[in-house]
């Protein structure tokens, strides 16, 4: 029997039998590392949000994706999501899972070392998971029967039942399988390892100031291929119009998140370049009052009226310059198991006609449009666009944390909440997060979606599990559930030195990496 | 004297501690935190975690007893974000505030008395007006804007400075100029009023009957008492300068202690915030102390007030 993996590529399903096929990558991921000339030259990144230590720990994985920019200079995992695929090999050179579902196996690679020369052994595997302390560790923790190293390189997971989501949760964005070196951490302890981490990656740690600057240097002897630039510094600088002045004036060479009008200066600035990471989070409208039988939003038609009255294009290429995806589903078009949606139509005629036949020719008042003041002006641009069919709403921002909160309370019983997720996974878990009825987020449920989510979350047998996944993204997108909004195109700017800036290259990531891929123009 | 002493100290005390229970209660206002330490959508079980591994899931009057029990033992407890003891954190970006607040300092003082005496001298005439507009300017421009336009022209415009970051003496002028301008403002303002007021007392009088020179009048005699109150606060702007310089430092990327400050702010990250503001409060408190226990000192009918 075959169990899912966390890919979108169906060739990569892995059991004993097809094993071959990640096993082949990771001899082919071997294969491009290059004799590289020595590395050089200096690489300097302005970041948007603060470095911390904790980022520096696989260990303490909250679930932000953040942390990742760090983990994956810095550590590396048995297998992760890479340029090469999701997963692809890392520390493993071949993943093997049994046909039951309950036995996976990862072999490691011959030879490799931490930054103090230490080699990676299974033993520093099982001691990595043991300590390991972030976000799905419940879960994983109850799945797992028995975590066994045979030999210094073979690492045996066997589960208590089947799960076809392990390996979404352990090689997803957990730190669960991130291999740090027991001997060091047991010399130096947690906050001397915060201190001076060292890892298996392409870079090691030289210094860091707290919430500063972080400077690594080329760990050349790195497995999959020795990193071309000697020296990564990120440097944390706040203010957006700061970071883009700092990438003019060639203080930095690449600068992560500068939007709209600023974004329109980087592509209007010779020698500055926009870098797209296509495949940010989801943003959509949803409407808890859809239950509710004695509120518009229960007709179907009325719902359908708010996707028609969304002038996607419009809005995409005023708030993002256009680098947004238009899709009709919350399930990122990335994700394992999803069904690709029909694009929605700004048609305002149809959706005034819908309006009319639900009963509301005038259209009607909708009470409040609740959105995280982060991205206010895309909640702005759809209250436009409802008013122009006469649904009548109040834009109300509320500061991140408080808006979470207030959702997952379930305080926004009536209106519109404008939802987000950039959460890793897959297309079950984002229905599991936001439509079945246990979902924190729902307001309301569907009992046939309820019943074909129980029914895949025991399913192992990967076209039949694909097949529920399909039929209830289906269901979601004809109740129209949800109008999505964008998958937001995520703008980056790189400077004039930079050769390969490494944006979107690793699956399902925004930021930078892998960092030995990276190369600087003058090289 | 003593009785004196033990009295101020009691409300010093009292004072602290109605600022560290306000700053714990209302920044736990504001939300919780363990939304912007987990992605949106993170399950129950992790959010649950989260909030476990930093005592939030404890009533609120327990966190309380918690916090000021550490407080009592010097401990200001660890940052979430960071996971860094928060006294730590501050001493690590107190010298790079304290660089930048003696410069600012230096800029405002060498700004604001000045132009503070040339104003009063001057009065209703055109060195007035332009010391009044440039104090206006100085309060009424916001420190962001003023930090911007200050990048425009001197990073990018001229190459001269380096637009953000620390490590050099080229990159502390934007941001000491941009901090200081404000409190050049304040302190001219108070130079110019303290002056006008000194320059109107008999013993300024007595001094030009005696036929001193206007320079020597100003400067030795007026201008000596009227700096008294400018230096007073002059002490109390450099703590606000050290403490609180949150917008300056973020738009020129400074790492102070303003943008600890503004950091904890936006991740609510309770123990930094409060570390912070408890840090500033407990130095305006001493401070203040200190400079009633020296008045009570120079003048013995206010240690005698009931």
């Amino acid at each position: 029997m075959q169990i899912p993996a966390t890919t979108d590529n169906a060739a990569l399903l892995l059991t004993r039998r097809t094993s071959l096929g990640l096993l082949l990558s990771g001899l082919i991921a071997g294969e491009i590392t290059p004799a590289h000339a020595a590395a050089q030259g200096t690489l300097t990144i302005a970041m948007h949000v603060s470095l911390a230590p904790t980022w520096f720990d696989p260990g303490e994985t909250t679930g932000l994706i953040a942390p990742y920019i760090v983990l994956y200079a810095l550590h590396d995992a048995m297998v992760k999501p890479m340029r090469e695929g999701n997963p692809a090999p890392s520390l493993a050179e071949s993943y093997t899972a049994s046909a039951d579902g309950l036995t996976h196996e990862f072999v490691l690679r011959p030879g490799i070392t931490f930054h103090n020369g230490d080699p990676v052994t299974s033993d520093d595997v099982k001691f990595s998971f043991d300590r390991y302390r972030g976000n799905s560790l419940a879960m994983l923790r109850d799945a797992i029967a028995s975590f066994e190293t045979p030999d210094p390189r073979r690492v045996i997971i066997k589960l208590k039942e089947a799960w076809p989501d392990f390996m979404t949760f352990f090689t997803g964005a957990t730190g669960a399988n991130w291999v740090v070196p027991r001997k060091y951490l047991e010399k130096v302890g947690d906050a001397g390892f915060k201190k001076a981490p060292i890892g298996a990656g392409p870079y090691k740690f030289v210094s860091f100031d707290p919430g500063v600057e972080l400077v690594l240097e080329a760990h050349e002897p790195y497995w999959r291929r020795s990193p071309s630039i000697k020296r990564i510094v990120m440097r944390v600088i706040p203010d957006e119009a700061t970071r883009l002045v700092a990438l003019k004036r060639g203080e930095v060479d690449i600068a992560y998140s500068i939007r709209g009008e600023l974004a329109a200066e980087v592509k209007r600035t010779p020698n500055l370049s926009l870098k797209v990471a296509p495949d940010g989070a989801m943003y959509w409208m949803y409407f808890p009052e859809q239950w509710d039988a004695q509120s518009p939003w229960s007709d179907l038609r009325v719902r359908q009226a708010a996707a028609a009255a969304m002038d996607y294009d419009s809005i995409n290429n005023a708030l993002n310059l256009g680098y947004s995806t238009i899709s009709g589903s919350i399930i990122p078009r990335n994700f394992q198991f999803v069904w690709t949606a029909p694009k929605p139509v700004f048609d305002q005629a149809k959706a005034r006609k819908l309006l009319a036949d639900a009963g509301h020719p005038n259209g009607f008042d909708a009470g409040f449009y609740y959105c995280d003041s982060s991205y206010a002006n895309l909640g702005e641009a759809a209250v436009n666009n409802l008013a122009e069919i006469g649904i009548r709403t109040k834009l109300r921002p509320m500061e991140r944390a408080a808006f979470d909160k207030a959702f997952a309370d379930k305080r926004f019983r009536k209106g519109i909440i404008q939802g987000s997720s950039a959460a890793f996974g897959n297309a079950a878990t984002r229905l599991s997060a936001w439509v079945v009825s246990s979902s924190p987020y729902a307001y309301g449920a569907y009992p046939e979606l309820d019943e074909l989510y129980l029914q895949q979350s025991k399913e192992v047998d990967i076209a039949k599990r694909t097949a529920i996944l399909h039929k209830m993204q289906q269901i979601v997108y004809e109740k129209q559930i949800f109008v999505n909004l964008w998958q937001l195109g995520f703008l980056n700017a790189a400077g004039p030195r930079v050769g390969e800036a490494g944006f979107a290259l690793i699956k399902d990531f925004v930021y930078t990496g892998p960092f030995e891929d990276m190369t600087l123009k003058a090289q | 004297m003593r009785q004196f002493i033990a009295r101020r100290f009691g409300y010093s005390l009292l004072s602290l501690l109605l600022l560290s229970l306000t700053i714990f209660l209302f920044i736990r206002l504001t939300g919780d935190p363990t939304s912007l330490l987990t992605e949106p959508g993170a399950t129950e079980a992790d959010i649950a975690a989260v909030q476990q591994k930093f005592g939030l899931d404890k009533p609120i009057w327990v966190q309380y007893a918690y916090f000021m029990g550490s407080l009592i033992k010097g401990d200001l407890g660890e940052s979430f974000y960071y996971q860094t003891p928060v006294l730590e954190l501050y001493l690590s970006r107190l010298p790079n505030s304290l660089m930048l607040a003696t410069v600012a300092m230096a800029f405002s003082l060498v700004l604001g008395i000045p132009t503070g005496i040339l104003a009063a001298v001057k009065v209703g005439r055109f060195w007035d007006s332009a010391g009044k507009l440039f104090a206006l300017l100085g309060l009424s421009l916001p420190s962001f804007l003023v930090g911007l336009l200050m990048i425009l022209f001197f990073s990018v415009y001229l190459e001269w400075l380096p637009s953000s970051g620390s490590g050099t003496f080229l990159h502390l002028l934007m941001p000491a100029f941009a901090l200081g301008w404000y409190f050049a403002a304040a302190h001219m303002r108070l130079t110019r009023s303290s002056m006008l007021e000194v320059m109107g007392s008999e013993y300024i009088k007595l001094a030009r009957l005696k036929g001193l020179t206007e320079t020597r009048v100003i400067v030795k005699h007026a201008f000596k008492n009227a700096l008294i109150p400018v230096v007073t606060l002059a002490g109390i702007n450099m703590i606000n300068m050290i403490n609180v310089a949150v917008v300056v430092e973020t738009v020129f990327a400074w790492p102070g202690i303003g943008r600890l400050l503004y950091e904890g702010i936006n991740f609510r990250d309770f123990p930094v915030v409060q570390g912070v503001v408890i840090i500033g409060g407990s130095m305006i408190v001493v401070v203040n102390l200190l400079v009633d226990v020296l008045y009570a000192l120079i003048d013995p009918r206010i240690r005698l007030e009931k």
